[in-house]
C-alpha cells in the first residue's frame, strides 16, 4: 500500500503542478522556441510538446513556435514530430528559455538496413531478384548468445529460417535438409559452418561485409545443391586508411586490421578470432562435460589490388580450426579408447580477377580451392586411433555481366569443379591393434554453363530467366559392387566388383536447370514476385544424427546415389508504407525434392565400404507461408514475422519391406516446425546507446514417441513404430542486449564500445529433444534442453581508425 | 590508453552465471500411440542354465504395465540334423524351458519354431553358435568419477576390464554380462509399524501407522542377486584377430569393503544379435544428446512371422556360447585415503522373539526369484 502510495503521490503532485502550471501563467518563467526541419528549415506544425515524459497539451503552431509555461525546476523535454526523429533535452528553468529544435526526417535517413531484399551495390548489377540481404552492421545489433556476433543464429530469425534447436549444426531453409543449402564466403563453399558442434558459426563476423540469402529465386550462377545459397563476402579492405577493430568476449578474441600498403591500390585485410572455451568448461559446465577441451579459432584475410581503374584483383583465405577432446562422448565404435580428440577445420583459398572492358561488360575470372579436413585420434593406448578424412574442392569460373542497355542484365559463363574426398582412412601408417582400414577415395567432376537475363520491360514488370546446364561424373579409379539383380543391396547379395581405371567415367548425370524470377509492381509502393527454380545436388551428407557431427561424410552421386533435383516454386507480395519507413512482404512456397536420402533403421555409416547397402531413396516436399512487416528507420526499429511451413518425407525405397521408414508414408522432418513467431526490436535514443530485443516462438519439433514397451533379457526398452509421430514443447525464447558505444563521447581515432547480453531472458528451459531411460516401473520420458538459463555476457568492442 | 584497454579486458571476463545444458524428467507424458506386439526372446547357450524363450506380448503402456505372458504355445528349436528339442513351459507363465540338461553345441545351428495357442506361427532364421574366447585377464581399478559428489553413489567404484584373444576369422561379435550375488542376513523388512505375517507372508500395516521398522532375518542362506544394467557389445571389425585388452565390462559400486563377487560372462553372439543390441543401445543407452540417431525399433530382426507375413515381430533369436569367471574384489586395495565406501546401515530393528514364548516365529523364508536365492552361487567362498 506504501509503495503504491508512493508512487502514485508523484504522479498526483505533478499533474496538480501543471494545472496550476496553466492557471497562473504570468508569473511563471517559460520554455520557448520554434521547431524546424533540420534539412530543408522549414517550421514543423503540430509538433507536440512533452514534459518530464507526459504530455503538456503543448504544440507548435504554423511557424513552428511553441511557449510553455513552467514552475522553476528542472525538467526533461520532448519535442516529437510524426515521421520525425524525437528530440530529448535535460535543462534548469531559471527564467525565460529559448530552446530552438531541428527535427530530422525520418524517410531522409539513412537506412539502418538489417534485412533488404535487394542485392548490394556493384559496378554492374548482376541479377538477383529474390534475394535477402543482411548487413552486418545490422546483424551485430541483435542480441547474441554469450556475446558472440553469430551469422547463424541471426539469419534464423528470418522468417523460413531454422534449425533443429539450439546448438545444432547448419540451417534448414525453407524445409531443407542442411546440406540442401550451399553456403559460400567469397565463393569457397562451407561444408560444416560451425565451432563447437554447432554452438557457434565459423564466420569471423568483423570480416563479413554482408550475406546474401537467395531462399526464394536462384540466379542461375548458383547450382550444385537443392535448396537455398548463403553468399557471404568478406569486406574489401579500405585502400585509403589504416583501420582496425577488434572485440575482448567471453567466448573468444577477435582482431581486424586493414592495412593500405600502396594507397588507393593495394591493401591487406587481416581478421582473427581465438575462443578461450578451456576455462569455461573446466570453470562452469556441468559435471559430465568438465573433462571436455574445445577451442577454436578462425583467420580471413584479403588483399585487394587494384593496378588501375580497369582491373581489380583480390586475394581471399579463409581457415578455421576447431579442436576437442571428449571423455567418451562420441568416439568410434568397436574400438577402446577412454578419451577421443578432433580436430577438423577448413582452409579456403580464392582469387579473383575483376576486368572492366567497358561500362556495359565485364569479366570475373575466379579460382577457389577448399580443403575440408577432420581427425579423430586417440593416441595413448595400445588401441591408437587415427582417423582421417577430407574433401577437396578445385574451383575454376568465368562469369560475364553484360549491360547492353538499361532494360537488360545479362550474366553468363561458366565453371568447373573437381571434389576428390577421402571419406575414411583409419590408422594408415600408425601402429596399433586397431585395424587399418581405407574406404575408397572418390573422384568426381561437376561442369556447368549458365546464363541469365534480368529484363525490365518497364517500368512496372521485371523479369529474370535463365538456365543452367549441369553435368556430372563420377571418375574412377575405383570399384563398384555389383549386387544381385531384384535384390535388396546387401553383403550378402555381391556378386561381383567392378574395378574402373584411373580418370575413368564410372556414372555420370546431367540436366537443365531452368530459373525464373518474375517483379511486378501493382502500384507505386506494391510489387508482387514469382518464382520459380529447378536445381540439382550432386554431392550430399550421410548423416542420421539429428544435427550432423563435424565429422559426417560427404559423398558424391554414384551409381546407387542419384544426384537430388528439386522444383520450387515462391509468390510473394512486397509492400512499402510511408516512404520505405515500413515494409511489408506476404511469401508462399512449394518445394518438391527427388532422390533424398535416409537410412536403414540401425544404419552403420563409419567406415562402411558399402555405403548403399545402408541407404534409402525417398522425396521430400516443404511448403509454408511467411509474412513479415519491417521499420527499416527510426528511433525504434526492427521487425515482425509470423511462419506456416511444414517439411515432410517420404521413404519407400526400393525393397519397401526392409527399407521403409513408416511403412512407407509421409512423415515430419526433424525440422518441421509449423507455427514459427520471430520479433526483433531495436531501440535507439541516441548514436551512444541503444537497447535490442528478439523474441522467437515456434512449435516444438517432432519426435518418436513409443507406443509400447518390451522386455529383453529383463529390462525394459520402447517401443518406435512410427517416426515423428509427436512434438516436444513449444519453444520460446527472449533475448536483450544494450549497446553502449564511445562511453568517454569524446571524438577520437580509438572508439571503444560495450556490449550487454542476456540470451534467453527468462531462462525457459527449451526442449530440444525427448528420450527415454528405463525405470523400476517402465520407461520414464526425459528432455534434453541445451541452454536452459539465461546466460549474460559482455563483451567490449574497439575500432581504432 | 593501453592501461585502459587492458582495464576493459579485466572487465570484460566478468562474466554472470552460466549454466549448461540440462535434463529433466517429464513427469505428464502422454503417449499418442498404444500398440502390442507379438515379442520373443530366445536364448539358446552350450550353457544349459542359460536355454530358455520367453514369449509375451508387449505392453502398450510405457510405465506400469508390464508385458502379458503368452501361454500353451508350441515351442520346439531344430538343429542342423533335425534334432527337435521341445520347450515346455515352466512355472513362470510365458518362459519355456527346454528337458534338463540341454544345451547348445558350438558350430551347430539352430532353428525356432513357434505355434501359439491361437495358431499363429513364426519361426527364425538358421543362427550358428560360435565359440567364445575364454577371458585371459581381468583387471580392477579403483576409479575416482570426479565429477559426482562424495555422497554420490556413482563417484567412487571399482572399474573391471578384461582382455581376450579375438579368433582369427572375421565377424565375430561380443557381449558381457555381469552377475553378482550379495549375502544378505534381513529377507523382509516392514516399514510404518507393520508387523510381518507368517501365515500370509505379507507385512501388514497397523491401523494408526507409526514410524517403527521392523526387520525379520532369514532362515537360511540367502544372496541377493543382481545383474548389469547396461547392453556391453563389441565387434571385432576393427581389431580382427587382435590381443583386445581393456574393454570395460564392469563397474562395481563402493558400497562397502568385503570382497565384491562378480560372476562374468563373455559371449559370442551372431551379428543379428548384435545388430539387435546395438539399436537398442542406440535408443536407450547413448540416447539424450544432440545427436542422437532416430529412434526406431528394429522388428524381425531374425524371427520371421510365417501366418501373418507383414505382423512386426519384436525380440531376437539369440544363439551364443559364453565363458565365465567367476572373480572376488577386493575392495580394500588401492583405494585412496580420503574416499570412502558408502555404506548402507540397516535402519529399524530386527525382530526377534520374546524370550520363553512358545511356538514362536522370528525368521522368514529366503523366496527364490529372479533377485534372490538360497542356491550357494558358483564358486562361492566366502
Amino acid at each position: 500500500m506504501n509503495k503504491l502510495l508512493l508512487r502514485v503521490l508523484p504522479i498526483v503532485l505533478l499533474l496538480a503542478a501543471s494545472q496550476f502550471t496553466l492557471a497562473q501563467t504570468t508569473t511563471l518563467p517559460s520554455v520557448y522556441g520554434r521547431v524546424l526541419d533540420a534539412q530543408t528549415g522549414e517550421p514543423l506544425r503540430g509538433a507536440d510538446i512533452s514534459v518530464d515524459f507526459k504530455k503538456s497539451g503543448v504544440s507548435t503552431d504554423s511557424a513552428g513556435r511553441y511557449r510553455l509555461y513552467l514552475p522553476f525546476g528542472e525538467y526533461v523535454l520532448k519535442v516529437s514530430h510524426v515521421g520525425y526523429n524525437p528530440y530529448r533535452t535535460k535543462f534548469y528553468l531559471k527564467a525565460d528559455f529559448e530552446l530552438n529544435v531541428q527535427l530530422d526526417d525520418v524517410t531522409k535517413q539513412l537506412e539502418e538496413v538489417i534485412v533488404s531484399s535487394a542485392a548490394t551495390k556493384r559496378d554492374i548489377q548482376t541479377p538477383s531478384l529474390g534475394v535477402t540481404v543482411l548487413s552486418l552492421k545490422g546483424i551485430k545489433k541483435l542480441p547474441t548468445m554469450m556475446g558472440e556476433v553469430d551469422v547463424i543464429r541471426s539469419l534464423q530469425t528470418l522468417p523460413g529460417v531454422s534449425s533443429v534447436g539450439e546448438g545444432a549444426n547448419g540451417l534448414n531453409i525453407r524445409g531443407s535438409n542442411v546440406d540442401q543449402n550451399l553456403i559460400y564466403i567469397d565463393d569457397t563453399p562451407i561444408f560444416n559452418p560451425t565451432h563447437m558442434f554447432g554452438l557457434f558459426s565459423v564466420f569471423a563476423s568483423d570480416a563479413i561485409r554482408d550475406l546474401e540469402l537467395y531462399k526464394g529465386g536462384i540466379p542461375s550462377r548458383f547450382g550444385g545443391r537443392s535448396a537455398a545459397v548463403l553468399d557471404i563476402k568478406m569486406i574489401e579492405p579500405n585502400t585509403d586508411k589504416f583501420k582496425m577493430q577488434g572485440g575482448v568476449g567471453l567466448v573468444s578474441n577477435r582482431l581486424l586490421a586493414e592495412i593500405p600498403i600502396i594507397k588507393e591500390k593495394l591493401s591487406v585485410m587481416v581478421a582473427g578470432r581465438l575462443s578461450l572455451n578451456d576455462f569455461m568448461f573446466k570453470w562452469f559446465a556441468p559435471n559430465y562435460l568438465k573433462n571436455i577441451r574445445a577451442n577454436f579459432s578462425d583467420v580471413a584475410t584479403k588483399v585487394f589490388y587494384r593496378p588501375n581503374n580497369k582491373n581489380t584483383i583480390s586475394f581471399s583465405s579463409y581457415l578455421s580450426q576447431d579442436y576437442y577432446r571428449v571423455d567418451s562422448l562420441f568416439s568410434i565404435e568397436n574400438v577402446i579408447a577412454k578419451r577421443t580428440s578432433f580436430d577438423y577445420g577448413h582452409t579456403n583459398f580464392a582469387i579473383h580477377w575483376n576486368h572492366y572492358f567497358s561500362e556495359k561488360l565485364n569479366l570475373m575470372l575466379s579460382a577457389a580451392s577448399t580443403v575440408y579436413k577432420t581427425k579423430t585420434y586417440a593416441p595413448d593406448t595400445v588401441n591408437t586411433i587415427d582417423l582421417n578424412s577430407f574433401i577437396k574442392y578445385k574451383n575454376l569460373s568465368a562469369s560475364f555481366d553484360f549491360q547492353p542497355n538499361d532494360k537488360h542484365k545479362v550474366n553468363f559463363g561458366g565453371t568447373i569443379t573437381r571434389y576428390d574426398i577421402d571419406p575414411g582412412s583409419l590408422n594408415i601408417g600408425v601402429v596399433s591393434r586397431v585395424a587399418t582400414v581405407k574406404i575408397q577415395d572418390e573422384q568426381s567432376m561437376e561442369a556447368a554453363i549458365f546464363a541469365d537475363d534480368e529484363f525490365k520491360m518497364n517500368e512496372k514488370f521485371t523479369i529474370q530467366y535463365g538456365l543452367r546446364y549441369s553435368q556430372y561424373w563420377r571418375i574412377g579409379g575405383g570399384t563398384v559392387n555389383e549386387y544381385t539383380p531384384n535384390r535388396m543391396p546387401s553383403l550378402n547379395s555381391i556378386v561381383n566388383k567392378k574395378t574402373y581405371a584411373d580418370g575413368e567415367v564410372m556414372s555420370s548425370y546431367g540436366g537443365f536447370e531452368p530459373r525464373l524470377t518474375m517483379k511486378y509492381s501493382i502500384g507505386e509502393n506494391s510489387t508482387m514476385k514469382f518464382g520459380y527454380n529447378r536445381m540439382q545436388q550432386f554431392f550430399q551428407l550421410l548423416s542420421n544424427n539429428t544435427t550432423p557431427l563435424p565429422t559426417s561424410r560427404w559423398k558424391t552421386a554414384d551409381q546407387f546415389i542419384k544426384p537430388q533435383q528439386s522444383d520450387f516454386l515462391s509468390l510473394g507480395l512486397f509492400k512499402t508504407y510511408n516512404e520505405n519507413v515500413y515494409e511489408a512482404s506476404l511469401e508462399t512456397y512449394y518445394r518438391d525434392v527427388r532422390n533424398t536420402l535416409d537410412f536403414i533403421s540401425g544404419a552403420n555409416l563409419q567406415l562402411n565400404p558399402n555405403i548403399e547397402t545402408q541407404l534409402v531413396t525417398g522425396k521430400s516436399k516443404a511448403y509454408g507461408v511467411e509474412l513479415m512487416v519491417q521499420k527499416k528507420k527510426g528511433e525504434v526499429s526492427g521487425w515482425v514475422s509470423y511462419t506456416y511451413a511444414r517439411a515432410f518425407s517420404q521413404m519407400i525405397g526400393d525393397y519397401p519391406e526392409v527399407q521403409s521408414i513408416n511403412g512407407g508414408d509421409w512423415f515430419a522432418t526433424n525440422y518441421d516446425k509449423p507455427h514459427t513467431f520471430n520479433m526483433m526490436l531495436n531501440v535507439q535514443p541516441t548514436t551512444h546507446h541503444s537497447f535490442s530485443f528478439t523474441f522467437a516462438y515456434n512449435t516444438g519439433r517432432p519426435f518418436s514417441s513409443p507406443s509400447g514397451m518390451y522386455e529383453i533379457g529383463g529390462k525394459k526398452y520402447p517401443v518406435f513404430q512410427e517416426r515423428n509421430n509427436d512434438r516436444i514443447r513449444d519453444y520460446h525464447r527472449l533475448d536483450f542486449s544494450w549497446t553502449i558505444n564511445n562511453p568517454s563521447m569524446k571524438s577520437q581515432r580509438w572508439e571503444g564500445s560495450w556490449v550487454f547480453t542476456v540470451y534467453n531472458l527468462y531462462g525457459r528451459q527449451n526442449p530440444y529433444s525427448v528420450f527415454f531411460k528405463s525405470s523400476k516401473t517402465g520407461l520414464r520420458a526425459y528432455e534434453l534442453s541445451v541452454f536452459a538459463s539465461p546466460f549474460i555476457s559482455l563483451t567490449y568492442n574497439f575500432k581504432f581508425l | 590508453m593501453p592501461t585502459h584497454l587492458f582495464r576493459y579486458i579485466l572487465f570484460s571476463t566478468i562474466i554472470g552465471m552460466i549454466s549448461w545444458a540440462c535434463i529433466n524428467p517429464i513427469m505428464d507424458f502422454k503417449q499418442i500411440d498404444s500398440t502390442s506386439y507379438m515379442t520373443i526372446e530366445a536364448d539358446i547357450s552350450d550353457d544349459a542354465a542359460l536355454n530358455k524363450i520367453r514369449i509375451t506380448s508387449s505392453a502398450n503402456r510405457i510405465i506400469s504395465q508390464n508385458p502379458l505372458a503368452v501361454t500353451k504355445a508350441e515351442v520346439y528349436v531344430l538343429d542342423q540334423t533335425g534334432v527337435k528339442t521341445i520347450f515346455k513351459e515352466g512355472t513362470a507363465l510365458g518362459t519355456y524351458l527346454p528337458p534338463v540338461g540341454f544345451a547348445g553345441k558350438v558350430g551347430s545351428t539352430y532353428r525356432l519354431f513357434v505355434k501359439t495357442l491361437t495358431g499363429k506361427q513364426y519361426e527364425s532364421v538358421e543362427e550358428k553358435m560360435v565359440p567364445a574366447p575364454e577371458i585371459e585377464n581381468i583387471v580392477t581399478q579403483f576409479e575416482v568419477r570426479d565429477q559426482y559428489d562424495k555422497v554420490d553413489p556413482r563417484r567412487n567404484g571399482f572399474s573391471v576390464y578384461v582382455d581376450f584373444k579375438d579368433s582369427p576369422q572375421e565377424g565375430d561379435f561380443y557381449m558381457w554380462n555381469w552377475r553378482h550375488f550379495e549375502k544378505i542376513s534381513i529377507c523382509e523388512t516392514c516399514e510404518g509399524g507393520a508387523t510381518w505375517n507368517f501365515k500370509t507372508n505379507v507385512c501388514v500395516a497397523p491401523r494408526v501407522p507409526t514410524e517403527d521398522i521392523l526387520n525379520y532375518m532369514c532362515d537360511g542362506n540367502c544372496w541377493d542377486i543382481s545383474n548389469n544394467n547396461e547392453l556391453n557389445v563389441f565387434s571385432d571389425v576393427l581389431t580382427n584377430g587382435q590381443k583386445i585388452s581393456g574393454r570395460q565390462v564392469a563397474r562395481v559400486p563402493f558400497d562397502g569393503y568385503s570382497p565384491y563377487y562378480l560372476r562374468l560372462e563373455q559371449r559370442s553372439i551372431t551379428k543379428n544379435a548384435f545388430n539387435f543390441y546395438q539399436s537398442l543401445i542406440a535408443q536407450v543407452q547413448s540416447s539424450g544428446s544432440l545427436f542422437d540417431v532416430p529412434a526406431q525399433t528394429r522388428f524381425s530382426m531374425n524371427i520371421k512371422p510365417i501366418t501373418d507375413p507383414k505382423e512386426r515381430v519384436l525380440g531376437i533369436f539369440n544363439v551364443f556360447s559364453v565363458r565365465k569367471k567367476i572373480y572376488f574384489i577386493d575392495r580394500l586395495k588401492s583405494v585412496p585415503k580420503e574416499e570412502f565406501a558408502l555404506i548402507t546401515y540397516l535402519t529399524g530393528e530386527i525382530y526377534t522373539c520374546p524370550p520363553g514364548s512358545v511356538n514362536c516365529q522370528d525368521r522368514v523364508p529366503c523366496v527364490e526369484s529372479a533377485y534372490r536365492t538360497k542356491i550357494t552361487p558358483e564358486g562361492w567362498i566366502l
